[in-house]
């Protein structure tokens, strides 16, 4: 077996398992915990829409913080939005989930690809350069933090070093972006880069609890 | 022509790999003026589409000296309408052809007589003296 | 040992002049996918170059590396090599049979001890030996035997380089490839199945021009032919980098000549020269008439994965352990939330 039939299959059979068992047992460890009892009188029924509702506007950022973290927020889109992109419309990507999915979507021409995944890295960098110069970040930054960032950038570059090639054989080079990919889905349950799926739930609670609060949302 | 015809006909010849070519052309013709330098470009490690080899036969256009080699099958030495870009086909005895060239240079070297054979045929001039 | 005449010698006794030699050689280079400025350095190797004896061992093969070769259209080129080759042992090819031909193989070794070229086609099998005899020799014997006092050992096509279609899973008779029988002598592997007419007489070439074999790949290819992927030479691969796709072999994308990689081909991972050296006398190649590249070329490509899978796709096994995944997902979610729960109660007490 060379390390491309080992990439797309053992590497990346086990990762799967990990990442659907880990993913499955953090939401339903959390979702099964009892709630904290509320003794307050509730000033309105909180529903799913109120979750529904902050999940969608703390994608912003409120008036009085906007000028303060423009230039991070800017990087984070850049950054996920460059990420989405590269992971879900990417042609060969769409036909890896087609293979297990069955069905597909269009993607985007290979060469916008590349620009939003350059983009991504340079975005991810630019995020690293003020974790590690800003001295509140550095100091509430842990290894969740540094290695999160490290299994997320890594595949990017290694799928970015496809065409480029850099004096690798095409497969070499596509079995390591594999694995990468595969280190990526293994961490993703455990880390902070739980909130991939967490984000929803944390955002859905606190929308929750704002409305029965009767709170600005 | 039918519609079943049209839909059998390459669509495009344009797959973008002649530009490169042309390009690779006029950079060598600047070798050649500043330096002297001739270069051959082997068409056959070249990767073309259906009709694009035609595509840069027609750009590259006919000049006005044109020459038929008779060696182990014909082959044909033609100058391009670019004065020093010569279009070299090499076929076999069975007409087909085994080479393509770009030559750019002054005079394509297969076009001068040769020693060995200048050597051999004085000898045979030689002959029609006994 | 008789003195055999060089190339030079034998193109001027067939009245080639020096105009034609030159051609030849121009050709040659072009075979060999060296660069044209080569072509005074073959010229200098060729004029003086002798003719290599060859045998040529068929072992378990369907031909089909031997229909390539002989019925390659240009064969002028090639039987210019093989004008200057002396094949002396081709089962298929030769009129002697029998005891006769197994004379004139002993013959050519004996004659040429340490000199000769042999040339596998077809994989060896390593199960019962009666699986596939010569003459009422084994395969295993005869390749032994043979190489012993050979210059060098070419594997034709993939069942030789890599063990091919008798080697794929569960190869019955034990197939194996020539390098895995062969250790002691340079193998150099031709895959294809079948390989480029010109890529194996190229190998021929180089051998004849320089004595030596060619630089290899980690397979044992020469790189001159198996150094760039499909994908790399391939003239429709502006189509995959504009995002243009056939989707089916008979939408508007397949019939307008778009990127085959949606439907299997195997182009950015086949390290062969198709896309650039052709078939049928350079009339196209799979590709061009509108069929994903197979990846004939390399190794196991036959149990690599479904013909028209398309490369990115993973190797799951099945869904259903998938599922199992998710099941113990979901137990280890609700052990950790009773332990959460144990907490929370203590914690609420205590406060």
């Amino acid at each position: 077996m060379d390390l491309l039939e080992f990439a797309k299959g053992p590497a990346l059979q086990v990762a799967a398992y990990i990442l659907v068992a880990g993913s499955i047992w953090r939401l339903i460890g959390i979702l099964l915990l009892k709630e904290k009892p509320d003794y307050s009188e509730p000033r309105q029924s909180a529903g799913l829409l109120a979750a529904l509702k902050v999940i969608y506007t703390r994608s912003f950022t409120a008036a009085p913080f906007k000028a303060a973290t423009l230039y991070p927020k800017m990087l984070a889109y850049v950054m996920h939005i460059g990420l989405f992109a590269t992971v879900f419309l990417f042609v060969p990507h769409i036909m890896f989930f087609e293979g297990f999915l069955g069905i597909e979507w269009p993607g985007l021409p290979n060469n916008i690809i590349y620009l939003l995944g350059v983009a991504a890295v340079v975005a991810s960098f630019a995020l690293l350069v003020r974790r590690l110069t800003s001295p509140v970040l550095k100091l509430i930054s842990n290894f969740d933090d540094y290695f999160s960032w490290f299994v997320t950038v890594l595949p990017l570059i290694t799928g970015l070093m496809i065409p480029v090639r850099m004096g690798l054989r095409y497969e070499t080079i596509l079995a390591i972006h594999i694995l990468s990919v595969a280190l990526l889905m293994i961490w993703l349950p455990f880390g902070k880069l739980g909130h991939t799926f967490l984000v929803f739930v944390t955002r859905g609670t606190t929308g929750m609890v704002f409305e029965r609060r009767g709170a600005k949302t | 022509m039918t519609t079943e015809q049209e839909s059998l006909a390459p669509p495009s010849p344009f797959h973008g790999n002649v530009r490169p070519i042309l390009n690779e052309v006029m950079h060598a013709i600047d070798r050649l003026l500043e330096t002297d330098e001739p270069t051959t470009i082997d068409l056959a490690g070249l990767p073309f589409g259906p009709g694009e080899l035609e595509h840069l036969e027609a750009a590259l256009g006919t000049g006005e000296l044109s020459a038929k080699l008779d060696a182990l099958g014909t082959s044909r030495i033609r100058e391009t309408a670019y004065p020093g870009v010569w279009w070299l086909e090499h076929r076999n005895a069975f007409d087909e052809v085994v080479g393509r060239y770009l030559e750019i240079t002054r005079t394509p070297e297969i076009l001068s007589s040769q020693d060995a054979d200048i050597i051999a045929g004085r000898a045979r001039l030689e002959d029609q003296f006994e | 040992m008789k003195r055999t005449p060089t190339v030079g010698e034998v193109l001027r006794a067939k009245g080639v002049s020096r105009r034609g030699f030159l051609k030849y050689c121009a050709t040659t280079a072009s075979i060999l996918a060296l660069p044209p400025s080569m072509i005074p350095r073959i010229a200098e190797a060729i004029e003086n170059a002798r003719r290599p004896s060859v045998i040529w061992l068929s072992f378990q093969e369907c031909t089909g590396c031997t229909e390539s070769l002989t019925r390659s259209a240009s064969p002028t080129v090639e039987g210019l090599i093989f004008d200057t080759i002396s094949l002396d042992y081709h089962h298929t090819l030769q009129a002697a049979a029998g005891d006769q031909a197994e004379a004139a193989r002993h013959a050519a070794m004996v004659e040429n001890d340490g000199g000769y070229l042999v040339l596998v086609d077809g994989s060896i099998p390593t199960g019962n030996p009666g699986f596939s005899t010569i003459a009422g020799i084994s395969n295993v014997d005869m390749l032994k035997e043979t190489v012993a006092g050979a210059a060098a050992v070419v594997a034709i096509g993939s069942c030789a380089a890599f063990g091919g279609i008798p080697g794929a899973n569960p190869n019955p008779t034990g197939a194996v490839s020539v390098m895995d029988l062969v250790t002691d002598k340079p193998v150099i592997n031709v895959p294809g199945c079948p390989p480029i007419p010109t890529v194996m007489t190229a190998v021929l070439a180089h051998f004849l021009t320089f004595g030596a074999i060619p630089d290899l790949d980690k397979h044992g290819r020469p790189m001159t032919f198996f150094g760039t992927t499909i994908h790399d030479r391939c003239y429709r691969r502006p189509f995959y980098e504009q995002g243009k796709f056939a989707n089916t072999f008979d939408d508007e994308g397949a019939k307008a000549g778009w990127c085959l990689y949606k439907l299997g081909c195997k182009g950015p991972t086949t390290y062969n020269a198709c896309a650039t050296a052709k078939w049928n006398s350079g009339t196209s190649f799979p590709i061009e008439a509108g069929h994903p590249c197979l990846g004939c070329s390399e190794p196991n490509f036959w149990d690599a994965g479904g013909f028209y899978e398309p490369l990115s796709t993973g190797n799951f096994d099945s869904g259903e352990k998938l599922a199992g995944a998710a099941v113990a997902g979901v137990a280890l979610g609700a052990v950790a939330a009773a332990a959460g729960r144990r907490r929370q109660a203590k914690f609420t007490k205590e406060g």
